[in-house]
């Protein structure tokens, strides 16, 4: 791609956002969040709806200013700066593709609005078409192309500038379910291509963990984890990272004892479950949370009249659902005590002894497999460890 | 929706014939005056026509004791061209004024809205008596201006709210993000997408201002405009001039909303180009 204003040489692309709070008269959508978006990375910010997810983005690209704290991009503080000056790019929900001009002349307005000559435009929009496969239809007016076309003519309108940063708004929410997979791959596809950083807004998780490097999970104006794909998904930070993001069964329990690393943990209704907690020392009676794997569990049917073999790290329960996936099946299991287990079977382990809707069954798995969550009194701990760290210098 | 035996329900017949109703009433004497405008020359103001022929127009422009028509359907088209222009500056840049908040904002609105339901009569008989207050000399241009502004802002000003209330904000913001200024900005995307609102605000004044008498009747000053003229006309005119007249300004008010209207769906058309 030739360089239209050479904006990617102002620095490098990474986006600090430093304590910013914001309000909106009475509403805080964003509190005291701290993040930083090394440089060409593709992260997501994933989070229910009204979590300030768009807040976010609108702060980094200049459309919001923070009513405290700082964004910084390469480097450098672009609170009050103007959009073109801080070399970010964005891609609206909507699109927002200009009803009034062809395609080609949507793409060119970056550079018609820098004063550059017809033919140069032209050009250059005609390349960045060429490399979304759009060039046919350079003189069509956006409403007479397919919601797949419009997404990349929007993403080539916001290229053209050569950002560092793009910020995407729910890219793919529009899309039909085949478009938005096919779609995603290409978005990712893209990033790796430019070397730019991306920010992406969207509600879905297994969105956000296919493309991403790194995954932002907000509540509430707060971050809840940032971290890797792989590690928001494997290794969930607190409760409601685990269920947010799912992919894992939340337990809970009161400490009977610890041994070995090993606490042994009892839950309401009296299962018995060890939680691997490494150095911390639980007080006998507080209660933990831990988090376990959908596809780490077996599930075995109890034979009518069978007394439970108990034992640890077991729970039992009634079949609720089955939904074969394909390669596995998912088992939804209401416990005793109302609330939902689940578990991925392998498919072949799956119908070699099949289930039933209503069946009895216990679940099992292996204690080194359950990751102790941030909950309770260990994060007042952990809140605790820092708050003496901050004192001390 | 048809009943069982295929007969239509007496709310039909009521609404058709209520409507039959409207459409008599409102095409009907329009009608009857084009028709008698081609009165035969020894005809009168009533039916029977006695002949067909042109000789009424003719009448209109050479005549000059049917009064000064050339002149106030020149100053009544001046007059209605100044007041689209006027209303659609106004009405679009305050318009976008009222989408931000300001202190006062509603407060401002309302005053401006008021004048809508002031007795039209008496806003003409006070600028008139102002001007004269003051020692101004009223006039069509002066004074017949300004009243007709205070019928017409107002409405410009609520189209226009409609407009923009349908009016996506990301587009302004997709404009900024690629580095577009205000006036950029303003040029580029958001006039080009209200135009067809604008259109309908200019078309709006244009027809607002070409056929008001209540504000104007008194604020015109010494010479007439067309509505006004026309006015005067029925009551010392006794011939079908008069009709003549009649179906010289409804073909011009036809020709204004032909071509506004065109104009709009010409932009539409362009912009939703279906696919097919
Ligand atoms: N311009 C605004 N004025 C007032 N409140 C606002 C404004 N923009 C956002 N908010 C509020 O701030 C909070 C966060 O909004 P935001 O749009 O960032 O959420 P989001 O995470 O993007 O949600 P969604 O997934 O539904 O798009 C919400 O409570 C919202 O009502
Ligand atoms: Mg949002």
């Amino acid at each position: 791609m030739t360089q239209a204003t050479g904006s990617g040489a102002i620095g490098g692309g990474q986006v600090e956002v430093a304590g910013v709070t914001k309000r909106f008269g009475e509403t805080v959508a964003v509190k005291e969040l701290s993040l930083t978006i090394p440089h060409g990375s593709y992260c997501c910010l994933l989070g229910p709806s009204g979590c300030g997810k768009t807040t976010i983005l609108r702060m980094i690209a200049g459309h919001e200013n923070p009513t405290t704290g700082d964004v910084r991009i390469g480097g450098r503080s672009v609170v009050g700066l103007p959009q073109v000056e801080r070399g970010t790019a964005m891609m609206f929900q909507s699109y927002a593709l200009f009803p009034h001009r062809s395609v080609l002349d949507n793409v060119a307005f970056a550079l018609k609005v820098r004063g550059i000559g017809l033919p140069a435009r032209h050009n250059q929009a005609r390349e960045l078409l060429a490399k979304v496969q759009l060039e046919k239809f350079a003189n069509r007016l956006p409403a007479e192309l397919s919601g797949g076309q419009q997404q990349r003519v929007a993403l080539a309108r916001a290229l053209i500038t050569n950002p560092r940063v793009l910020l995407l708004d729910e890219p793919l929410s529009a899309l039909d379910e085949y478009l938005r997979l096919r779609m995603r791959g290409e978005l990712r596809r893209v990033q790796k291509e430019l070397g730019i950083t991306f920010v992406h807004v969207t509600h879905t998780q297994l969105e956000a963990i296919a493309v991403a490097d790194m995954v932002v999970v907000m509540a509430q104006g707060r971050i809840e984890q940032a971290a890797s794909a792989r590690d928001i998904f494997v290794a969930p930070r607190n409760a409601y990272v685990a269920r947010f993001v799912g992919g894992q069964n939340v337990l809970s329990g009161t400490v009977e004892s610890t041994m070995n690393g090993m606490a042994a943990v009892a839950s309401d209704k009296g299962a018995r479950f060890a939680f691997p907690v490494g150095e911390i020392r639980p007080a006998r009676g507080a209660k933990l949370y831990g988090s376990i794997r959908r596809d780490r569990i077996g599930v075995e049917k109890m034979l009518p009249g069978a007394k439970p073999a108990g034992g640890l790290n077991t729970t039992v329960g009634e079949v609720h659902t089955l939904e074969n996936q394909g390669s596995y099946v998912k088992v939804t299991i209401d416990l005793d005590n109302g609330e939902e287990f689940v578990a991925h079977v392998p498919d072949d382990t799956f119908f070699r002894n099949p289930l039933d809707i209503g069946d009895k069954v216990e679940a099992r798995w292996s204690a080194s497999d359950v990751k102790l969550l941030d909950d309770g009194p260990i994060a007042f701990e952990a809140a605790a460890v820092e708050a003496r760290a901050a004192s001390a210098d | 929706m048809h009943s069982a035996d295929g007969s239509r329900p007496w709310t039909f017949y009521f609404f058709a014939a209520f409507f039959g109703l409207f459409v008599a009433f409102l095409y009907g004497p329009m009608v009857v005056i084009y028709v008698l405008s081609f009165q035969g020359p020894t005809g009168g103001m009533t039916f029977p026509l006695n002949g067909v022929s042109l000789h009424w127009f003719d009448a209109l422009i050479s005549q000059s004791r049917v009064g000064d028509i050339a002149g106030s359907f020149q100053r009544s088209i001046v007059l209605a061209a100044v007041v689209a222009v006027v209303t659609v500056l106004v009405s679009v840049l305050a318009g976008l004024a009222f989408r931000r908040p300001f202190r006062g904002s509603a407060f401002a609105f309302y005053l401006a809205i008021a004048s809508l339901i002031m007795p039209g009569l008496f806003v003409g008989l006070g600028i008139a008596l102002t001007f004269r207050l003051l020692g101004l000399p009223t006039g069509w241009y002066s004074s017949g201006l300004g009243a007709q502004l205070t019928w017409t802002l107002p409405f410009g000003l609520l189209i226009m709210f409609a407009v923009l209330g349908r009016f996506n904000r990301s587009y302004e913001e997709a404009a900024t993000d690629l580095g577009a200024t205000n006036w950029q900005k303003l040029k580029e995307v958001t006039i080009p997408m209200l135009l067809p609102g604008i259109i309908g605000v200019a078309l709006f004044g244009f027809t607002l201002s070409y056929d008001e008498i209540a504000r104007t009747a008194l604020a015109a000053g010494a010479k007439n405009t067309l509505p006004l003229e026309i006015w005067a006309m029925t009551t010392n005119v006794t011939s079908p001039t008069l009709y003549a007249v009649g179906a010289v300004t409804t073909i011009v008010s036809f020709f204004v909303i032909v071509v506004a209207l065109t104009s709009i769906g010409a932009i539409q058309r362009r912009r939703s180009r279906s696919n097919t």
